[in-house]
This record gives structure tokens, C-alpha cells and sequence, in this order.
């Protein structure tokens, strides 16, 4: 077996750097684009006004760091408020003499952080603060297809997806309404492709033939960047090689801040097919995204396999005539709101996407709907002591009867944008987002159990892509 | 699973390299930019921004395309006539106007006669009265160069060759 990889794998890097074509050599080049956008945003949302960190039993554990030093602090929040952001990119892209185009892609944010952080009392880390987006080098040969590595989105999460109409407004349901949504009971999309997150990932798109084309990727685990991850000289689960760290249990969805979740060993195939019928232009996916999990470690040395495996199945499609687009986009497999890993025992996603837009000239609207039904709180929470009792046990114990009720989060968007220039747009949007888990208090700051909770943004403003 | 995946990753290239003709490359604008679409939306997909290093190829072309070859004459027709006068000196020759001129050339074994020719493209289209070749000739009388006349054919038959070197140009340039 090992000869034959070798073979194999001798045979591919000659023909992919053998000088098959003659094409004259061109120098890299390097280019500086990005957006920029302002928008005025309207927001009512439930919860908006708690001061409580809204806690989900798979999910972040409360970090009072950020709360009033007393802990009792209340605060309002206006409905209005303003909102800038933008990305500086930068594109490096070369030829060389036997027709292979390389480069890199630097995508610049500030929006490193989604608030001010209050470390202390007189300290705070900036939210504008310049931090990378995307970033990776790519090589693409007209034969073998393009290798991306870097810091990426993957083939089922943004790259090769059909059916997600997204091109009008902000993006609808899926645009920059999150801009404008405090955290409080999470009244946030994320479930979208794209937020299955860029970690650094090594990712094969292949050329398109007969209108078909594919993509992989793999990424050992949830992060990006340079560094480890390990925030201190101490190992711990925040390092990004850790495959079992203590308190993995409440990391299935990923922190907020520091960008971490259990996800290990993530894969991604997608295939696609792009044609045309009696003028109508056609695209379809069909993609798989699995990965594994971080194992829940004891104090005293026990593994225990708390988490399934990330498994989701994903197809859709899409329809473009006369200026309408129409499409659709069905998901189901294991994994939990914001892509997160379940806990053994929990139920399966199905998440459903529509939507339809139409472009005239300068003038472009549309609307799309999201419905998914998702687990939500775990059923189940982890005890070490069940897990040291019972090695190779899940150690997962204590049904948690509030989170035995499926979450259903029901979203959708409406929204318009105007060309006034090339690359400039004033848009206009309203979208609304409703999670509801029966018998779960989503607002536990009020009294009684609210276990249904909406946030309606309307978004009016201009963005310029240069 | 894992000798599965090996293999898979294996043969994807491989089998993407079987397409042929019916194989092309897919464009990086044509893969999703999550949130926002940034490249969708710029006024030129992914060519645009601001190229601060580097020569920028696809504004080359572009320019190239709006002002046709580069050269405001017919390009079939301007190499044609260099080939076909290029056994005579030059003296000038300027794209822009299409002229053509060359200095004296007397042809060996015929040392008391010169010829010097001009020649005009006049225009972006191949066609036959696309191109205008004047030949001047002198004799040497008592040691001065006399103007001469030249028979009206030798102008049509220097015009015939270039048309006829132009349509091979143009016909090696579409096989390839």
C-alpha cells in the first residue's frame, strides 16, 4: 500500500508541476481592495435589556468578567443605534511560465472583538482593533484544480454552496442584522454556511467539467491563526491541538470571544453542477460536512466521548431567469445551533433555507426564510464522577428536563439595495429572528419562563465595495 | 473511513485532470466570499482594487481591448508589408499613421539603379485596397542619381504580395 501511495502520489506532483502549457510568465501582483459599510439600525429584541449571560448547557458557561463589579448592574438599551465596519484586502496573485497562477489572499477586519471587553475596572480591549478575516495562499493549475491553505471558508461552508440567497439588502436573514443583536438569549442566525466557520484548513477545488466541479477540505480543529491557542504557559482546552481537556462538556458550542469549540478533525466535500436550460441558469450542491470531537477529561485522567461526531448532509439548489433567482437549501444531520456538536443522546438538525430575489438594473430585492429545528439545550449534562466510576462510560448523566424540548429557530428577511455607483449601494432591510424551546427560560432575568424569544432589526444604509 | 478519505484525496485531482475539452478552470470569483459577498459586489468582481505592485495584466488587456490591437492599422497587414519590404533598408515606420518608408537599395549586380518604396495601411479592416505600396526608382546617369519611372505593375504586384503574405499570417494565426 505504501508503494502505491508513493507511486501515486510521485505521479501527480510530476504532472502537476510538468510545463504542460506555454504561457507567458507574469510577475505577482499586488492589489488592495475591501468594503466598507455604515448603516443605521432599528432593533427591537426580547431580552435586550439582561444583564444575565444567557447560558446554554453545551454551550459557554457565564463569564462575569464583563459584568458591573457588583454583579447587580442593570442597564437599558436603545432601540437606534449606528453601525461601521469594514475589511482592507489585500490579493497577491502571479502566473508562472508553465501556466500555473498562484498567490495569497489577506483579508483584513476590525471587528476583532464583538464589544468592548471589560478585562478590569480601568482596562478594556478595543472592538475595532485590526484582526485577519480570511487569509490563505493558493495554487491553481487549469488542469488539477486549485489547493487553498490558510485560514478559509470550506466547500459546504460558503464556498460551493447553491440555493442560499443572500444577494439583496444585507443578505436577509443571513445579512449584518447580527450587527445590531446583543447576545442575550442568543436571538442570532449563525446557522448559516458561512458560519461554519474559516479555520485554518487545507481545501482542493477542482476544475469544472461538463458543468461539474468539487471541492474537500480538512482542518485538524476550530481555530485559525498563528499561535497554539494555549492562553497561558499551561496547557489547556484553549490550545488548539487539545483533543481532551477538563470542561470540555459545555464547549460543543463555540465561545463567543475567543473563537474556540470542540470540532476536531473537520471534513468537507461538496460537488456542484452548473448549467443552463432553455435560458435558465441552474446550480445545484450537494455537500457533507463531518468532523469529530475534544473529549471531556477528568481531573483525574478519564476520557469520556461526551460529544457525537459532527455530521450534516446539505444539498441545494437554485434557479436564475430574467433577473429572478430562486432557490432552496435543506440540511439535516448532528449537529446543534451555531454548528456546534451535540451531546450523545440529543437529536439531530434539520434546517430548512429559502429564498427568492430579483434584479433590474441598479434595483435588486428579495426576501429568504429560515427554519430549523435543532436541540437546543442538552438533555444530558456531564459529571466526572459517573465518568471516573465508569471508564469509556459518556459519563453524561442527569436528564435535564428543561432541555428535553426541541429548539425551533424560525428567521426571515426582506430587504433591497440601490446602485447608485459602481461598487456602492444604499440598502434597506428588515429581518426578523424567533427561538423558541419550550419550557426553557430564554430571559431568565424576568420573572417567570419566557421560552420564546424574537429580535426584528431594520437596517437602512450604503456600503461600498472597492 | 480513513484509507477511504486517503484515496479519495488521491484521485480528485486525477480524475479532474480527465476532462479535457470540455474541462475549464473555475474562476475565484465564482466560489462564495461568506458575508457580504464582497467580490460579488465590487464593480469588477475580483479584478478590481487598487494594484500597488506589479504589472496589472487585466487592465492591460482591458485598455488593449478598448483601443483594438494597440496598433490603429490593420495588424495582419502591417506585418505583412514589413515582411514583404524587409529586403530594403528602413528608414521609418509608424503604427499609428500605417506608413512605411525605406531608404535606397540598389539589388546586387544592378549597381547604377536604387529603389526606395513607401507603403500605407490605411485602415483597422483586411481588405484588399487596405494597403498602398509606392516604389521610387533612380538611375545613376554620369555619376547623379536621375529619377525614373516605374511601371504602374511593379506598385500592384509589391501591393499583391503583401496581401498575399497577410493572408498567410492570417490564416497561421487562426490554426493556432
Amino acid at each position: 500500500m505504501r508503494k502505491i501511495l508513493l507511486g501515486t502520489t510521485a505521479v501527480v506532483g510530476a504532472a502537476l508541476l510538468a510545463p504542460s502549457l506555454a504561457v507567458a510568465q507574469e510577475a505577482p501582483t499586488v492589489r488592495i481592495g475591501g468594503f466598507f459599510r455604515v448603516y443605521y439600525g432599528y432593533t427591537q429584541q426580547s431580552g435586550r435589556n439582561s444583564t444575565v449571560p444567557y447560558t446554554t448547557p453545551t454551550g459557554t458557561a457565564p463569564l462575569s468578567g464583563n459584568l458591573p463589579a457588583d454583579g447587580n448592574g442593570i442597564a437599558r438599551l436603545s432601540k437606534h443605534d449606528f453601525s461601521t465596519d469594514g475589511e482592507v484586502h489585500v490579493f497577491v496573485n502571479g502566473k508562472t511560465a508553465n501556466g500555473l497562477t498562484y498567490g495569497a489572499v489577506i483579508e483584513i477586519a476590525f471587528n476583532q472583538q464583538e464589544g468592548r471587553n471589560q478585562v478590569q475596572a480601568r482596562a478594556s480591549t478595543g472592538k475595532t482593533t485590526a484582526s485577519t478575516d480570511e487569509w490563505y495562499t493558493f495554487i491553481a493549475s487549469p488542469r488539477f484544480g486549485q489547493l487553498r491553505f490558510g485560514d478559509e471558508d470550506g466547500p459546504v461552508g460558503g464556498l460551493m454552496n447553491s440555493g442560499v440567497v443572500t444577494n439583496f439588502g444585507t443578505g436577509g436573514i443571513y445579512g449584518d442584522r447580527e450587527s445590531f443583536v446583543t447576545r442575550q438569549a442568543n436571538t442570532r442566525t449563525t446557522t448559516s454556511p458561512g458560519a461554519l466557520n474559516d479555520n485554518t484548513k487545507i481545501i482542493y477545488l477542482s476544475p469544472q467539467f461538463f458543468g461539474f466541479d468539487f471541492g474537500a477540505s480538512y482542518a485538524p480543529n476550530y481555530n485559525e491563526g498563528e499561535d497554539t491557542g494555549c492562553s497561558s504557559n499551561a496547557s489547556s482546552g484553549w490550545c488548539d491541538a487539545s483533543y481532551a481537556f477538563t470542561g470540555a462538556s459545555t464547549n460543543g458550542i463555540a465561545f463567543a470571544g475567543p473563537n474556540q469549540s470542540v470540532r476536531r478533525n473537520e471534513y468537507q466535500i461538496a460537488g456542484r453542477w452548473r448549467g443552463s436550460l432553455a435560458g435558465i441558469g441552474l446550480s445545484t450542491t450537494v455537500g457533507w460536512v463531518g468532523a469529530g470531537a475534544a473529549r471531556e477529561l477528568t481531573v483525574q485522567g478519564t476520557q469520556a466521548r461526551v460529544f457525537n461526531n459532527l455530521g450534516v448532509f446539505q444539498v441545494g439548489a437554485q434557479a436564475t431567469a430574467y433577473g429572478f433567482t430562486l432557490g432552496a437549501q435543506y440540511e439535516h444531520g448532528d449537529a446543534n445551533f451555531f454548528w456546534g456538536n451535540t451531546l450523545r443522546g440529543d437529536r439531530a438538525m434539520d434546517q430548512f433555507f429559502a429564498g427568492l430575489s430579483y434584479t433590474a438594473g441598479p434595483f435588486s430585492i428579495g426576501a429568504n426564510y429560515v427554519m430549523g429545528t435543532f436541540e437546543g439545550a442538552s438533555r444530558a449534562s456531564f459529571s466526572a464522577a459517573s465518568a471516573d466510576a465508569a471508564p469509556g462510560s459518556s459519563g453524561l448523566t442527569t436528564p435535564n428536563a428543561a432541555g428535553a424540548a426541541m429548539m425551533r429557530r424560525l428567521g426571515y428577511g426582506i430587504g433591497g439595495n440601490y446602485r447608485i455607483a459602481p461598487g456602492m449601494d444604499i440598502v434597506a432591510e428588515w429581518s426578523k429572528f424567533t427561538i423558541a424551546e419550550r419550557g426553557r427560560d430564554l430571559d431568565p432575568q424576568q420573572l417567570g419562563i419566557q421560552d420564546r424569544t424574537t429580535a426584528n432589526v431594520f437596517i437602512l444604509g450604503t456600503r461600498l465595495a472597492f | 473511513m480513513k484509507p477511504f478519505l486517503a484515496a479519495l484525496a488521491l484521485a480528485l485531482p486525477l480524475l479532474a485532470a480527465c476532462g479535457d475539452s470540455n474541462q475549464r478552470m473555475v474562476n475565484n470569483d465564482e466560489y462564495g466570499d461568506w458575508r457580504g459577498g464582497v467580490a460579488r459586489n465590487r464593480p469588477r468582481g475580483a479584478d478590481a482594487g487598487l494594484v500597488v505592485f506589479g504589472v496589472d495584466k487585466n487592465r492591460e488587456a482591458r485598455e488593449a481591448a478598448a483601443a483594438g490591437t494597440g496598433l490603429s492599422v490593420n495588424a495582419y497587414l502591417w506585418r505583412a508589408t514589413l515582411d514583404t519590404l524587409s529586403f530594403m533598408p528602413l528608414a521609418s515606420a509608424d503604427p499609428f499613421g500605417g506608413t512605411i518608408i525605406t531608404d535606397w537599395y540598389s539589388p546586387p549586380g544592378a549597381g547604377n539603379e536604387r529603389f526606395r518604396a513607401q507603403a500605407y495601411v490605411l485602415g483597422r479592416q483586411l481588405r484588399s485596397d487596405g494597403v498602398r505600396v509606392q516604389v521610387f526608382r533612380q538611375v545613376l546617369e554620369r555619376g547623379q542619381w536621375v529619377d525614373s519611372p516605374v511601371s504602374n505593375a511593379t506598385n500592384s504586384d509589391m501591393e499583391d504580395k503583401v496581401l498575399a503574405r497577410a493572408r498567410e499570417l492570417r490564416s497561421q494565426s487562426a490554426a493556432r
